[in-house]
C-alpha cells in the first residue's frame, strides 16, 4: 500500500462519487449498515493497493467495477461469519479448565480464519484429508484407510489441499 | 524446463515455474505425509540441492504449515469441519430454491414477482405517465402494460375477468397466461369508443380524439364498438380504427406503431409535419412546422427521451433549421429561410 498521505485523486474522486451507493447497496446485501460501511471501507481500501493499470480499467465502468470488489468481501465476510460462529460453538463445548484465554482465543481465531481461507473451496474429502495431516499427524496411508480411498487417491487429496492452498497465498 | 542460471534463486515477490512447484508439492507428499524410506530422503535431498530454485519453492510449500502449528488439534478441527458443514448446507438450500424457480415457467416466475413487488394485488389501480414519461407495469396475472408519455390506465384484476381501461394515451399489451387463476380469465381493454379482447397477445392500443387505433403485434384482438356495430377480428401487422359506430381496418402508418415501446419513432416516408406532431407528444410546449415544409418526407429512427437533441439530430439530416423561441414555444422552418420567418 502506497504510504504517502496523498490519494490518488482518481480514487478520491471515485469515493466521493460513490461511496454512498455502495454502502447502500451492501446494506441491502448485509442487512446491516455497520457492516457495509465497514465493507464499503474495505472496497476502497482494495482499490487504492490495486495495481494503476487495472484501476484505470475499472474506473470506465466504475459501479461494476467497485460491486465486483465489494461482491468478494461479502463472501469472505460471509465466510468469516460461519467460522467464528463454529468456533464459539465449539468453545461452548469445552470444560471450563481448558478454555483459553481471550487473547489465545482471538489469536487462534485468526490462525483459523487465515486456514479457512487458504482452504478455500475444497471437495469435503480433500479438506477432511488435508486436515487430519495438518492438525491430527495422519499419514497418507492412515488417511486412505479411514476416508476407505486407495493410498494413491489419499497422496492426490493432500498435493490437491497444498496445491490450492499455494495458489491462495502466492499466486492469488 | 527452462530456470534461470542457478546462481540466483527468486526474490520473495517473483513468480516460481508451476511445475517446479508441483515437484516441490510432490516430495512434500512423499516425505511429510509418509513414512518415507532412507534411500527416497537421499534422493529428495539430492533433487533439493540440484537448485535455487527448488529450495526457494520447497520454502514456500513448508510456509503454507506455519498456521497449523500452534493449534490445538481437536477443537480447529470440529471448528473447520463445523463452518464447512454449516456453508454447504446453506449452498444447497440456495441451489433448491433456484431449481425450484427454474421449474416454474417463465411467466409463473414473474406472475409470483409481479405479485411481491408491485401494488397491484389491489383488485383497481390507477397508473399514469407524465409528458415524456414511459411506464411499464407488471400484472400479478404476468401480463405487463406499457404506458406510453401521457397516458393513464386503470387496472381491474376480478375473479372472473381482467380489464384495463385506457382513459388516456396509449398503451402496449403483452398479456400473461394468467397461471395462477384456477380458470384462464378474459382480457378486456375497454375505451371511450368500444371494447377490446385480447386473445393471448401483444398490441397496441392509442386514444385518438375520434377513434382508437389498435395495432396487432402478435396473436388476435377482438373488436366491439361501443354502439353495438359489427365487431371484427384484428390480425399481426394489422392496423384498425375502432370508432364509436364501428372497427375499420386503417391503413398501416408511415411510423411503427410499436416502436415507442423502445423509446424510439421509426418513420418511413412519413410528412414532417406528422412527425414533428409525434415527438410534440413527448415534450411540453409548442412545437411548430413552417407550412412550407410540412409536406416534406422523411424517413429515420427519431429517439424520444430527449427531443431537443432529436431536433437537432433532425436539423443536420434533413434541410431545416430549428428555433427556440423560449424553450416552450419551438419552430421548425426551411433552411434556406430566416429564422425570423417562424
Amino acid at each position: 500500500m502506497s504510504t504517502s498521505d496523498t490519494v490518488n485523486p482518481a480514487v478520491r474522486d471515485l469515493y466521493v462519487a460513490h461511496h454512498g451507493w455502495l454502502q447502500g447497496w451492501l446494506s441491502k446485501k448485509l442487512g446491516s449498515t455497520f457492516d457495509a460501511a465497514d465493507l464499503a471501507h474495505d472496497t476502497f481500501l482494495r482499490v487504492m493497493v490495486k495495481r494503476r493499470t487495472e484501476v484505470q480499467q475499472g474506473f470506465a465502468v466504475p459501479r461494476a467495477y467497485l460491486t465486483t470488489i465489494a461482491q468478494g468481501l461479502v463472501v469472505e465476510h460471509w465466510r468469516r461469519r460461519s467460522l467464528e460462529r463454529a468456533w464459539l460453538e465449539q468453545l461452548a463445548l469445552l470444560p471450563e479448565p481448558e478454555v483459553p484465554s481471550p487473547e489465545i482465543q482471538m489469536m487462534l481465531l485468526q490462525a483459523l480464519i487465515r486456514i479457512d481461507t487458504l482452504l478455500g473451496e475444497l471437495k469435503p474429502p480433500i479438506r477432511k484429508a488435508f486436515l487430519w495431516a495438518r492438525l491430527d499427524g495422519l499419514t497418507c496411508p492412515q488417511i486412505a484407510e479411514r476416508l476407505g480411498v486407495s493410498l494413491a487417491t489419499a497422496e492426490r487429496y493432500i498435493a490437491a489441499a497444498l496445491r490450492q492452498c499455494y495458489d491462495q497465498r502466492f499466486n492469488g | 524446463m527452462n530456470l534461470p542460471p542457478p546462481d540466483a534463486g527468486p526474490a520473495d515477490w517473483e513468480p516460481i515455474p508451476a511445475g517446479v512447484i508441483d515437484a516441490a508439492i510432490a516430495w512434500a507428499v512423499k516425505i511429510e505425509f509418509n513414512q518415507p524410506e532412507p534411500s527416497l530422503r537421499a534422493a529428495f535431498e539430492a533433487w533439493l540441492a540440484a537448485h535455487p530454485m527448488h529450495t526457494a519453492a520447497w520454502q514456500r510449500v513448508q510456509s503454507l504449515h506455519t498456521d497449523f502449528a500452534a493449534l490445538p488439534t481437536q477443537l480447529a478441527l470440529d471448528t473447520l469441519e463445523t463452518a464447512a458443514a454449516e456453508r454447504g448446507r446453506n449452498s444447497l438450500r440456495r441451489r433448491r430454491a433456484l431449481k425450484l424457480l427454474s421449474l416454474m415457467s417463465g411467466t409463473a416466475a414473474l406472475a409470483w414477482l409481479g405479485r411481491e413487488q408491485t401494488p397491484w394485488q389491489r383488485l383497481t389501480a390507477d397508473a399514469s405517465t407524465a409528458t415524456g414519461e414511459r411506464r411499464t407495469l407488471a400484472l400479478a396475472d404476468g401480463t405487463s402494460v406499457q404506458l406510453n408519455t401521457d397516458s393513464a390506465v386503470e387496472v381491474k384484476l376480478s375473479g372472473s375477468q381482467r380489464l384495463i381501461v385506457l382513459t388516456r394515451g396509449e398503451i402496449l399489451i403483452s398479456t400473461g397466461t394468467d397461471a395462477a387463476a384456477p380458470a384462464r380469465r378474459p382480457f378486456w381493454v375497454d375505451t371511450p369508443f368500444g371494447r377490446l379482447q385480447a386473445l393471448g397477445t401483444r398490441f397496441a392500443v392509442r386514444l385518438e380524439p375520434n377513434a382508437v387505433q389498435v395495432s396487432v403485434d402478435e396473436g388476435r384482438v377482438g373488436l366491439y364498438p361501443r354502439a353495438g356495430g359489427p365487431g371484427a377480428i384484428a390480425a399481426p401487422e394489422q392496423s384498425w380504427r375502432l370508432s364509436k359506430a364501428a372497427a375499420v381496418r386503417a391503413a398501416q402508418p408511415d411510423f411503427d406503431p410499436l416502436a415507442w415501446a423502445d423509446g424510439v419513432i421509426v418513420a418511413r416516408h412519413m410528412r414532417l409535419a406528422d412527425l414533428l406532431a409525434e415527438l410534440s407528444r413527448y415534450r411540453s410546449g409548442y412545437l411548430v412546422c413552417d407550412t412550407a415544409i410540412a409536406d416534406l418526407r422523411v424517413s429515420g429512427v427519431y429517439r424520444t427521451d430527449d427531443i431537443d437533441r432529436t431536433l437537432e439530430f433532425l436539423s443536420r439530416t434533413a434541410p431545416v433549421g430549428v428555433s427556440y423561441r423560449t424553450r416552450f414555444w419551438i419552430t421548425v422552418y426551411p433552411a434556406d429561410a430566416p429564422a425570423s420567418r417562424a
